[in-house]
């Protein structure tokens, strides 16, 4: 592809001049009394000035700063891609019938240029319910892109996409990584990514649309919509839509296929709650509930792998020290801006490493073959009822091992608490009418 | 409640007895108790010579390499990850909003320096056009300077911090006085600002102009070492 290409469906500046991009627009531009980021569509403060009198974007920075000095080009999306005549799904696996009747259901819709919601369970299988229609979609020769708020997702997803589709052009995108862009006909990347795209994507699809920060983000939101053609439309996936996103359900106001099985057939795991009393002022006395200690010791004892989520950062390298206090030893601890975060992960999946604890950031987009689920604290704010239900998503998704225990110590029953429950009992209901059982 | 300016997140600043009986308006700190403390000081054990924190009050090892190319130097906080991250977006990202969080800290500072003429370190024209600011001046609030040093039009070279420690020390004469200013310097005391002190060679550097220029004494304070 030439040097042109890169300006396909985005707007960006340019690192050389380049007649046939034509004159640009101003990346920071006056309008009325104050000043507007062309790229991320956020307003100036009016002290975002530097000294030599350029105005500069402080909401998008991490992308490259911009000022009112800096152009930003665009050519329009020409959808310039090498259509192979063999089928363009080499994913060799099986869907399962409920997951097969949810793939017709969504390539009819994408068929009808809908905007629609896949509502599938955590272990549902909810990429590859979407393959039959992503490959109807690129055959077709259209631009996609597969995007999701959290990087870890893109990370997982990026590699399964690849081999899915192994003759499509496709590029990874994501904030620190260090491979250059590249015109695609399929682009993953994170809801940021965006940002660098104008009217580029005939279909895009948002993994975990109801993940942080995209759901409280105008911005991420903005993006996904500038990034869309006029004549575009948008696929969302998730496993726990919010309650904006459950309200446009109810009132059918947004097409959606619904899955309450995971794809193996088997009842999701229910959330258990124990009473642990007073556990934060036992925390801060660096000691845990008695009967958590008593469950992780029987796990380390039966070579039973977990997860032990914590609500705060801070709360990690106390909860680690009681551990070994009570000789729970060999785990490690995990948080967001934790560097050895994809590291410390791969050692739990191929058990160098017994156990982590975990603050939220682990609640999705990772999997484990045969993983107990425990939760220190679940009554804090920090826990979602989407959390929880995601976090309880973790136990239990292999078919080789379909039961999880997932155990929440509380201080007291919160309402999240018991929203979280009867949210993963309701789709248990659901799922058993479609055939599913316990294991 | 107030904007921290490096996290942006809402935070209540801490108001002390003292504050509420001195009457005046209250200072608003521009950062969040999490981001100050990304932050660590140099403690009263560093280096005599470069400011460099340690377990003695001993000139360093690095300090006594230079021998008889003495300058006194010192320094705020240590280059660590949190300095190094700031660094990054402040100057690297080229936030200048971010100039902020250290502006009180270096203004106790320069309060407590001996000194009759601050010189910072400039950047050059290239530096200017694509960052738009001096980062070094950027951390003044209105204490009066000297633009005394430029950089000279024929330094075309890769920045310091892309330079190993060699290569660092073996860079040529990067400044010159600028003639109008040059007066000023005579017998004076004149206190060199910069960023962060790597190897010193910089800094000896902008003292040798200096000195040319007629200052009776040079010392150097940095906000990293
Ligand atoms: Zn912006
Ligand atoms: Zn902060
Ligand atoms: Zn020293």
């Amino acid at each position: 592809m030439n040097e042109l290409s890169e300006f396909f469906g985005r707007r960006i500046p340019a690192k050389a001049a380049i007649p046939q991009l034509g004159a640009g627009m101003l990346a920071v531009q006056p309008v009325g009394q104050r000043y507007r980021c062309q790229r991320c569509q956020q307003w100036l403060a009016p002290t975002d000035r530097l000294p030599n009198g350029a105005w500069y974007c402080r909401q998008c920075l991490e992308m490259g700063r911009l000022t009112s000095q800096t152009k930003l080009y665009t050519i329009p999306e020409p959808n310039r891609f090498a259509i192979p005549a063999e089928p363009m799904l080499t994913w060799t696996g099986t869907l399962s019938d409920n997951q097969q009747r949810a793939a017709d259901a969504v390539l009819h819709l994408v068929q009808r240029r809908q905007n629609q919601l896949l509502w599938a369970v955590t272990g549902a299988g909810k990429t590859e319910i979407v393959y039959p229609a992503l490959a109807w979609a690129l055959a077709r020769g259209w631009r996609v892109a597969w995007v999701s708020p959290r990087v870890d997702v893109c990370l997982e997803l990026a590699p399964r996409i690849q081999q899915a589709f192994r003759t499509t052009s496709q590029c990874l995108l994501y904030g620190e990584q260090s491979i250059p862009y590249a015109y695609s006909q399929l682009t993953v990347c994170t809801t940021h990514q965006l940002l660098r795209f104008e009217r580029a994507f005939d279909w895009i699809i948002v993994d975990e649309v109801d993940a942080f920060p995209l759901a409280t983000s105008p911005l991420l939101q903005g993006a996904i919509t500038r990034a869309e053609k006029t004549t575009g439309q948008h696929l969302y996936l998730t496993a726990t839509p919010g309650e904006a996103l459950q309200r446009q359900i109810r009132r059918h106001t947004v097409a959606t296929t619904y899955l309450p099985l995971r794809y193996h057939g088997f009842l999701l795991p229910r959330l258990r709650v124990r009473l642990a009393w007073r556990w934060r002022e036992a925390l801060a006395k660096h000691r845990l509930p008695p009967a958590l200690i008593r469950r992780l010791r029987a796990y380390r004892q039966a070579g039973q792998r977990f997860l032990l989520f914590v609500p705060h950062v801070r709360d990690l390298t106390t909860v680690m020290a009681a551990l070994r206090q009570a000789d729970i030893c060999g785990g490690v601890g995990v948080h967001a801006a934790d560097e050895q975060r994809t590291a410390k992960v791969q050692a739990l999946r191929e058990q160098r490493v017994p156990f982590l604890v975990t603050t939220t950031i682990l609640e999705r987009g990772v999997t484990f073959p045969n993983i107990a689920v425990v939760i220190l604290g679940g009554d804090d704010g920090v826990f979602s009822t989407a959390a929880l239900v995601q976090i309880a998503g973790r136990a239990g998704r292999s078919a080789d091992f379909p039961k999880g225990e997932v155990t929440c110590y509380v201080q007291s029953q919160t309402r999240t608490v018991r929203q979280a429950q009867r949210m993963i009992d309701q789709l248990n209901r659901q799922g058993k009418q479609r055939g599913g059982r316990w294991p | 409640m107030t904007n921290c300016v490096w996290c942006q997140q809402a935070f209540q600043p801490r108001v002390t007895l003292r504050d509420i009986l001195t009457w005046r308006p209250l200072p608003v700190p521009p950062l969040c108790t999490r981001c100050q403390d990304k932050f660590t000081p140099i403690t009263a054990q560093h280096c005599p010579a470069c400011g460099r924190q340690q377990e003695t009050i001993a000139v360093c090892h690095d300090c006594e390499r230079w021998g008889t190319a003495a300058l006194r130097n010192r320094a705020l906080f240590r280059y660590d990850a949190g300095m190094k991250a700031y660094m990054q977006q402040y100057k690297f990202q080229g936030d200048y909003a971010l100039r902020k969080a250290l502006q009180a800290p270096l203004q106790q500072a320069l309060e407590q320096e001996n000194y009759d003429v601050l010189v910072p370190i400039p950047i050059d024209q290239q530096t200017w056009l694509t960052r738009g600011f001096n980062q070094v001046t950027g951390w003044l609030r209105g204490q009066p300077y000297q633009q005394a040093l430029v950089v000279r039009a024929t330094h075309k070279d890769q920045p310091q911090s892309a330079k190993t420690r060699a290569q660092r020390l073996l860079t040529p004469q990067p400044f010159q006085l600028d003639p109008r200013i040059a007066s000023d310097l005579v017998n004076q005391r004149v206190l060199l600002l910069d960023d962060v002190y790597t190897t010193g060679r910089t800094l000896r550097h902008a003292a040798t102009q200096i000195y040319l220029g007629g200052a009776k004494a040079v010392t150097s304070l940095t906000l990293a070492r």
